[in-house]
């Protein structure tokens, strides 16, 4: 017997809303059709695939801080370095004339937000792209870094998205490996102090300054990617994170790299580099467990023993539920879903399907205030749009309050109404909603045909109304857009 | 449904109150704008040391010839001709060759502790004016404070309730369209309505200073006009903050034309609309100027300056202790310089904003030195900003 009542509570709570038919498909099988998309394979949404891989993103942004240096006039350090690679005069000069570089820098990253809006609103398995939000967000790498531009969406690509089923700890290595991790919470600045770096660096060093630990990184790691906040650790085990970490860091590219990118030539750079002569020697006591191994098997010791303790385990699935079921999640679903990652050693699918099988998570009334990007991809959904003009999404978004791959810090987007159910921002929606159905109104799209397939029985008599006495087909868009249904979850 | 018929009728919308944008009331009835200038702002260009020995030979292409003289040694950047006006009627304080505790060159770790308060980058995710905020007495609930921006800009991030008001590149919704909305809010989603009724509330104030067109408009005039239409309100929040960028000049930042003379001249106009608009509250409002460092004293190759240390800042509004300089100028020949290119910093600008607070807002030094600048108790806060 179909449910198109749980249909629709699907594909608003664990997707982005239902497009025009999706509630017949779902209403077979709700609870299954939300759990068969966090299988161990899934096809890559060809949008995401079209973009360059995070190797790219790296040149392309070293050859834009190049370049811009040269223009600025600030060209004697690069002149050396460039004479000390074997660079031409020639070659120097071609790196910092190419006039369209800095456009075409500036629309790759709006390209990768297209592809990311452009996924949302054409997948059909939206639950697992949902999911890959939510962790690209537990793991926030930031364009609000300028060091770290270029990189959130081959970081969401490369080190979140293919683990979204898969183990936890596997995604916590990969995002700490990645150099959009490693730019964006300084680690590749970090040195151990008795490290054969350091006792160099110290040598040479004429301003005296020191050289040493960088604890942005391993602070970041224990408060917000893994036990959390109280999860028992104190600054000493913030230390020596930083010290298991030291010389985790990335191959930086050459002006010589830059010069074969121009070419067309593939440089071959390898993202992540275990940097030997930065790493601190020596066993370190992390969270009561002492790590004696060398080299880069001591961080990688850490990062597993971190990603299955039992803070992690309580940690994440309180930031799982609060996304899923309410702000103030209840604590019966919390201790389900903690037992599940606790019992399958962080494995996330099934984690994913004991917050389906939380009866909280199909309670109504929804409980959860859309983000920016999450209401306007639904109401893009709603009304079946297929692609959008270049920038168009990103522009939307960022007018709704949200800059997507910018989040203000480390700790991501906020997941509580609180933050978005302003005065200004919900007045922004409002103007979202009439300025998109103004432009897509036309004599045979009927906004009442698209409350009811992109919401159903979740449709309320009210909203049926207002939108039924609306004076004008693209007022009737507007109205339904703003409704209260489309703007929770 | 009182709103869906004044909107449908036209009613004079400036006679609105606020329904959901309620502001906390402070006891005292004193105003704080804080105006935020990212990308930092070359200090020895807004407030140029004209008097110093060192300044021709140090400042090369970049020196000044057209200044506003304000005493012997310090002169204003043409474009400043209203931040002069205020200094000649004792209104304005400017203070130089300050800087945060920070000592590094990025922008991203600068702005934070500027933000923070702290003495480290990333100290903590919240801001000293929120926590300045949560320490003034008030006498009803509601938000304190007002960012003109999308999001609350860090330094007003915190647990202290804060409201945020920005333009718009969408369109304005009508006015039919806004009170169907508000009837169906009204029926299903009281959340919602309370939102809304705020945005009301709040747009028709923002745009009666401005004829309707406010919600368009970006510059930092249109914000200040904006800011200063919810300050006067009777029951309006006890502090602002604006945002202004653009003060990166690497390159060409020209002298009395350019890039930074338009910026300055922007801020100028700014400064100004905020007093006029502000009318009477003028009296009761501390404005004050910051940015995240200032910039090296020698031109770059490019015509511009890059990263440095020391800068200005300044205060304005009716109570300030104005019309002279507050510095300790350490002088501009090679060896007073840091690090041979910047501006020594002598002043800290916790110090300076510490006697802001403590004077202007009524907090508490305790309060000063544990929760709204960290680990500050050795920094004493800077008397003598405000006029008795």
């Amino acid at each position: 017997m179909p449910d198109f009542h749980a249909a629709a509570i699907a594909a608003n709570r664990f997707g982005f809303g239902a497009r025009p038919g999706d509630l017949r498909i779902i209403a077979g099988d709700p609870r299954g059709w939300v759990k068969a998309q966090f299988g161990p394979r899934a096809p890559i949404p060809a949008a995401i695939a079209a973009l360059p891989p995070g190797e790219d993103d790296l040149l392309a942004f070293g050859r834009w801080l190049a370049a811009r240096r040269l223009r600025r006039g600030n060209a004697d350090a690069i002149e050396r370095q460039a004479g000390r690679q074997g660079v031409s005069d020639e070659e120097l000069r071609e790196l910092s004339t190419e006039e369209d570089f800095i456009r075409t820098f500036r629309a790759r990253g709006i390209a990768a937000i297209d592809a990311r809006i452009e996924a949302a609103i054409t997948t059909d398995a939206p639950a697992r792209e949902r999911a890959l939000h939510f962790w690209s967000n537990h793991f926030t790498v930031s364009a609000a870094k300028p060091a770290a531009v270029a990189l959130p969406p081959s970081f969401e690509r490369e080190a979140i998205r293919p683990y979204v089923g898969g183990a936890f700890a596997d995604m916590l290595v990969a995002a700490t490996k990645h150099p959009g991790m490693l730019i964006y919470l300084d680690n590749w600045l970090s040195i151990g102090p008795n490290s054969p770096a350091a006792r160099r660096a110290e040598l040479r060093s004429a301003l005296g300054r020191s050289v040493g630990l960088n604890e942005n990184h391993a602070r970041e790691i224990l408060e917000l990617h893994t036990v959390g906040v109280g999860g028992g650790y104190t600054q000493a085990d913030v230390q020596a994170l930083a010290a298991i970490l030291s010389g985790w860091t990335y191959d930086r590219p050459r002006l010589a790299d830059y010069v074969r990118d121009i070419r067309g030539e593939r440089s071959g750079v390898d993202l992540f580099l275990f940097e030997a002569r930065a790493h601190e020697p020596g066993p370190q006591r992390l969270m009561a467990r002492t790590y004696t191994s060398e080299g880069v098997a001591q961080g990688e010791r850490a990062l597993a023993d971190l990603a299955r303790h039992s803070s992690t385990a309580r940690f994440i699935a309180t930031k799982l539920a609060r996304h899923y079921i309410a702000d103030d999640p209840p604590l019966a679903a919390v201790a389900r879903v903690t037992q599940a990652f606790t019992r399958t050693d962080g494995d996330l699918r099934a984690t994913m399907e004991a917050v389906v099988d939380c009866d909280e998570a199909w309670a109504e009334p929804f409980m959860k205030f859309k983000r920016p990007e999450e209401y306007a991809i639904s109401v893009l959904r709603a009304a079946n749009i297929q692609n959008l003009p270049a920038g168009a999404g990103a522009a939307a978004v960022a007018a709704l309050g949200q800059r997507i791959y910018a989040a203000p810090g480390p700790d991501g987007w906020s997941d509580r109404a609180e933050s978005w159910l302003t005065a200004d921002l919900v007045y922004k929606r409002i103007e979202f909603a009439q300025t998109f159905g103004e432009r897509i109104a036309r004599a045979d799209i009927d906004a009442r045909r698209i409350g009811d397939e992109a919401l159903g029985a979740l449709l309320s008599e009210e909203t049926r109304e207002t939108v039924r006495r609306a004076e004008s087909p693209s007022q009737a868009l507007a109205l339904l857009f703003a409704a209260p249904e489309l703007q929770w979850r | 449904m009182t709103f869906s018929r004044r909107l449908v009728l036209g009613a004079g919308a400036a006679t609105l109150s606020f329904p959901a944008l309620s502001w906390g009331q402070a006891n005292a009835e004193k105003k704080l704008v804080l105006i935020v200038l990212r990308g930092g702002l070359d200090g020895l260009a807004a407030l140029p040391p004209i008097g110093d020995p060192d300044y021709i030979r140090m400042r090369g292409r970049l020196a000044q010839q057209g200044a506003l003289p304000l005493d012997a040694t310090f002169a204003l950047h043409p474009r400043l001709v209203n931040f002069q006006a205020l200094y000649q009627a004792g209104e304005l304080l400017p203070v130089h060759a300050c800087a945060t505790a920070y000592r590094e060159r990025s922008h991203f770790d600068a702005q934070n502790v500027l933000e923070t308060g702290e003495a480290r980058p990333f100290g903590r995710d919240s801001g000293w004016l929120n926590a300045a905020l949560g320490a003034v007495r008030h006498r009803s609930g509601g938000a304190r404070g007002l960012a003109l921006s999308a999001q609350a800009p860090l330094v007003l991030r915190g647990t202290t309730d804060v409201a945020t008001w920005s333009p718009s590149n969408l369109r304005a919704p009508d006015g039919d369209t806004i009170a169907r909305l508000m009837d169906l809010y009204e029926r299903r989603d009281p959340a919602l309505a309370t939102a809304l009724q705020g945005a009301i509330g709040a747009n028709d104030l923002a745009d009666s200073a401005d004829q309707g067109a406010a919600r368009g408009q970006r510059g930092i005039a249109n914000l200040a006009r904006v800011c200063a239409t919810f300050l006067r309100q009777a029951d309006g929040p006890t502090a602002a903050v604006i945002e202004m960028s653009g003060w990166d000049t690497h390159a060409n930042q020209g002298l009395e034309q350019g890039a930074l003379a338009r910026s300055l001249g922007a801020l100028d106009e700014g400064l100004d609309t905020l007093k006029s608009e502000l009318g009477p509250t003028w009296r009761d409002t501390l404005v004050v100027i910051v940015t995240e460092f200032g910039r090296t004293v020698a031109p770059n190759g490019a015509g511009g300056t890059d990263h440095g240390t020391a800068t200005a800042a300044f205060l304005a509004g009716g109570r300030v202790a104005g019309g002279r300089m507050l510095t300790d100028w350490p002088g501009l020949s090679e060896r007073a310089l840091l690090e041979r290119r910047d501006l020594r910093p002598t002043t800290d600008l916790r110090a300076v904003l510490k006697g802001v607070l403590a004077d202007h807002l009524g907090i508490a030094d305790a309060a000063l030195a544990r929760d709204v600048f960290p680990e500050s108790s050795a920094l004493r806060p800077v008397q003598g900003l405000l006029r008795a």
